[in-house]
């Protein structure tokens, strides 16, 4: 797809484009995935937005056991390598990095790039329920945010400038909502790794250029024949789906599945809701961010996740659910044990639960496994 | 007649009257938690071998953690409504509901059945299986004292909880795990919900906000104490409460001060059965240990004045993080290998209040105490506060024996160490362990990294004095 060529190329020379931008004065503020951080105050600011969503690399992981035993997550555990190795381009060219703080994971990653490296971080609290203390404690944290987005950029960020980055935020979730939801067609017009692709291109390239590469996307398959696929429709979900980490996508495809629907707290944008774009836009920001999104695992209670995975099951008419989770995030091992039961009773279906420590010895019995899954809701 | 569990409940501090007092009840309990005949001996000749039961205060320590248990036990079949909370957990709001109503039981049962199917019948495996096999699988680095509830709950040992207060504040865990609870037995759950979002480098100061918050929630929790078990948490609750923690936290502290003695008069373990009394119990393990407390304080006094150690005088001081739950028999090697243990986490007094807060409500003074902890501030505010502890009891080296399976700990694995060797100059060892499944490690090794320790330690202190 032209589209995807394109921002592909524009991703290939980001790292030339930031590094210029920085010596013209813009500060990048790097955060970490989670869909907690409004980057439309970090546009606001007239700063660039950088979300850290490298992983699927064993070499960073094992750099982290420098700083870290291995009984954390494997994604939050790379990122704790990459940044304290010194030599990883997206992480030594931050001005900032804001962590929204979801869990004890997270929380790693900003104590220990805090303590062991010379990046100056930025920790908020996102709370683990939603109620109106939550949000008030949430709505702080990203006024704190605010705060010192002004003073890093020496920007003051007006209703004005607030306001038109809400507008381009919300084209960009708008165009990803609308190509995402192309796919409950049968047969889908992208196949999931395009996807992905183009999520993770969100989280790294210039705003303006994402948004124009999604919307000649969306054109481009509204008028096109749909992909010649017709292996079982898959729901894939779990905890991280980081750039670099597509095995178990590849696993799917090579094996016949077609993934038509993800659902990850780290790793695609949450795109099902916009922000209202008028009145106190500080608290529509942390209505959409905190209040209407669906929460990750690490929510109690979790049934409001697995609720909508039930609908995006239905919705998307999956024949099973692979989940996806990484070594040692205990809200995901913990939903694994009792959602395929919920799954069932409601919808008949399957599913499969797949760990990764990005290992590549994993590959094997992945395969074995995804693949007999295949095989057996293909009959 | 004698009965089969005479002479352990007698070594455990049990009274004759006692025995004869409770017996239907101990008998029943002990049904339900598997124990027989058969199991009399080794736990004997366990609790000999781990447990310094010359001192009465120690015995009738022991009896509080089994007298907690039998009332864990039975409490639905004594017509209780049950609450249980986690570990840890900020424990006055448990205290405080306990308080007010006759018909409540709360307690954190995973940790009174570590300190006694543990500690002193060495039973747990079966309970750890049946956590493993009921949600909790291992090889996932799961927290095996939620293995503990959740096994005994699937096994019938402990009774289904009425509701349950999660440490959201703290632990992702837990909250999952009750979860969990929910989805298979339909327990309401009151997540009380928090955000360790400090800075590296912020304790002792926080955000007002974050008091703010947690306040919220805890005051939140009291409402729904009320609409889910029907029971009003009072001021008269509070007044009701305050007196027996009072003594308990008050002997705490006089026993912490006699543990600063050289030689150091009392074995780590005896110190957290104490310490831990009050992070698990509200009822007769508070109410029993106090007492026991008041009698060990005048052993350990007697103990001080007449210069008798459990270790050598001089030896190196170490803290060690906190005691292992089920198996005290950690906490004597470290001593065995030379070392006195003056003092855990828990037992270092957090720094007082600056100022006069202007907290009004009740959450949100409990939630501003626990700020000050450290540990529920963030990982720095507990590496500062084990600073603070190498002042306090004149620390010649920390042992930091985090629990693999716990993210808030374990994710200091490193840093702690580091930050404190830096800080303090102190030597530092990080010691991976589990504190609840004696399965996950191997003493030996253990062992092993703990006398190296202990040598270096030695040499320097002797090169120190030179």
């Amino acid at each position: 797809m032209e589209a995807i060529n394109s921002l592909s190329a524009h991703l290939k020379r980001r790292l030339v484009d930031l590094s210029e931008a920085k010596r013209e004065g813009r500060k990048i503020v790097g955060y970490t995935p989670g869909g907690y951080l409004p980057e439309e105050l970090v546009l606001a600011a007239g700063a660039i937005p950088l979300c850290l969503i490298r992983g699927g690399e064993h070499s960073a992981v094992e750099a982290a056991g420098a700083h870290i035993c291995r009984w954390m997550d494997t994604f939050c555990r790379a990122q704790i390598g990459y940044s304290t190795a010194g030599d990883d381009p997206y992480y030594t060219i931050l001005d900032l990095l804001a962590i929204p703080i979801t869990d004890n994971h997270i929380r790693a990653i900003s104590d220990i790039v805090d303590y062991a490296t010379d990046i100056e971080v930025f920790p908020f609290g996102v709370p683990h329920k939603k109620e109106k203390a939550a949000l008030t404690y949430y709505l702080h944290g990203i006024t704190r945010l605010k705060e010192k987005l002004e003073q890093l950029t020496g920007v003051e960020i007006t209703e004005s400038k607030l306001r038109e980055a809400v507008y381009v935020c919300n084209r960009e979730r708008e165009l990803l909502r609308e190509i995402s939801l192309m796919r409950k067609s049968q047969p889908v017009p992208i196949n999931s790794k395009d996807f992905v692709a183009l999520n993770h291109g969100s989280f790294l390239g210039d705003k303006m250029v994402v948004v124009e590469t999604l919307e000649s996307l969306y054109e481009e398959l509204k008028g096109q024949a749909a992909l010649p696929r017709q292996g079982p429709r898959i729901l894939l979900t779990g905890s991280t789906l980081a750039q670099g980490d597509s095995k178990v996508q590849d696993i799917i495809e090579e094996v016949g599945g077609v993934v038509v629907i993800e659902e990850f707290a780290e790793g695609i944008r949450p795109y099902w809701e916009n922000v209202k774009p008028d009145g106190d836009l500080m608290a529509e920001l942390a209505n959409t961010y905190f209040m209407s999104r669906v929460p990750p695992a690490w929510f109690r209670p979790g049934r409001e996740r697995l609720d909508f995975l039930i609908k995006l099951a239905k919705d998307f008419d999956v024949a099973g659910v692979i989940w996806y989770q990484l070594m040692y995030r205990e809200s995901y091992k913990m939903e694994s044990y009792y959602f395929p039961n919920i799954l069932k009773e409601e919808t008949g279906l399957p599913m499969l639960t797949t760990e990764s420590d990005y290992d590549a010895s994993e590959v094997g019995p992945l395969r074995t496994r995804i693949e007999t899954f295949i095989e057996t809701i293909r009959r | 007649m004698a009965r089969y569990y005479d002479e352990l409940l007698k070594l455990c501090g049990f009274e004759v009257e006692e025995i004869n007092g409770e017996g239907s009840r101990i008998e029943k309990a002990f049904q339900k938690l598997e124990i027989g005949p058969e199991d009399m001996e080794p736990a004997e000749s366990w609790v000999r071998q781990h447990h310094d039961v010359e001192l009465v205060g120690v015995r009738k320590l022991l009896a509080a953690w089994l007298k907690e248990l039998i009332d864990l036990v039975l409490a639905k079949d004594e017509g209780k409504r049950v609450i249980y909370f986690g570990f840890p957990a900020i424990t006055r709001p448990g205290t405080l509901i306990a308080s007010a109503s006759e018909e409540i039981y709360c307690a954190c049962p995973d940790t009174i059945l570590c300190h006694t199917m543990g500690q002193i019948f060495n039973k747990l495996t079966p309970i750890l299986e049946a956590g493993e096999q009921n949600g909790l699988p291992p090889g996932h680095a799961l927290c095996s004292l939620w293995q503990i509830k959740v096994g005994a709950l699937a096994k019938g040992i402990i009774p289904a909880p009425d509701m349950a207060m999660a440490s959201s504040y703290y632990c992702d865990m837990g909250s999952k795990a009750d979860d969990l609870l929910h989805e298979i037995y339909g327990t309401p759950i009151v997540y009380i919900d928090g955000s360790m979002d400090s800075a590296w480098g912020e304790y002792p100061d926080y955000s007002p906000q974050r008091v703010e918050f947690l306040g919220a929630e805890l005051n939140r929790l009291f409402d729904e104490v009320k609409e889910i078990v029907g029971v009003e948490i009072t001021s008269e609750a509070w007044e009701k409460a305050a007196p027996s923690m009072r003594q308990y936290y008050g002997g705490i502290g006089q026993l912490t001060e006699l543990m600063k003695a050289d030689p150091v008069p009392l074995y780590g373990a005896e110190t957290s059965l104490a310490t831990i009394l009050g992070a698990a119990c509200t009822g007769r393990g508070i109410s029993e240990g106090s007492k026991a407390i008041t009698i060990l304080i005048e052993e350990v006094q007697r103990r001080v004045d007449e210069g008798v150690g459990v270790v050598e005088k001089g030896a190196p001081r170490v803290m060690v993080f906190v005691g292992n739950f089920s198996d005290a028999s950690i906490m004597r090697m470290i001593e065995n290998t030379g070392l006195a243990v003056p003092q855990t986490y828990f037992t270092v007094p957090p720094p007082k209040a600056k100022a006069r807060t202007s907290y009004a409500t009740v959450g949100e003074i409990m939630a501003e105490n626990e700020m000050r902890g450290g540990l529920y501030h963030s990982s720095y505010g507990a590496a500062k506060r084990t600073e603070m502890a190498t002042e306090y009891s004149k620390l010649d080296g920390i042992i930091f024996n985090y629990p693999f399976n716990c993210r808030p700990a374990a994710q200091m694995s490193h840093t702690l160490k580091k930050w404190v060797e830096e800080n303090t100059g102190i030597p530092a060892l990080s010691l991976e362990n589990d504190l609840y499944d004696s399965r996950s490690y191997s003493a030996a090794a253990l062992r092993t990294r703990v006398e190296t320790f202990a040598e270096m330690l030695r040499a320097r202190k002797a090169s120190a004095s030179v």
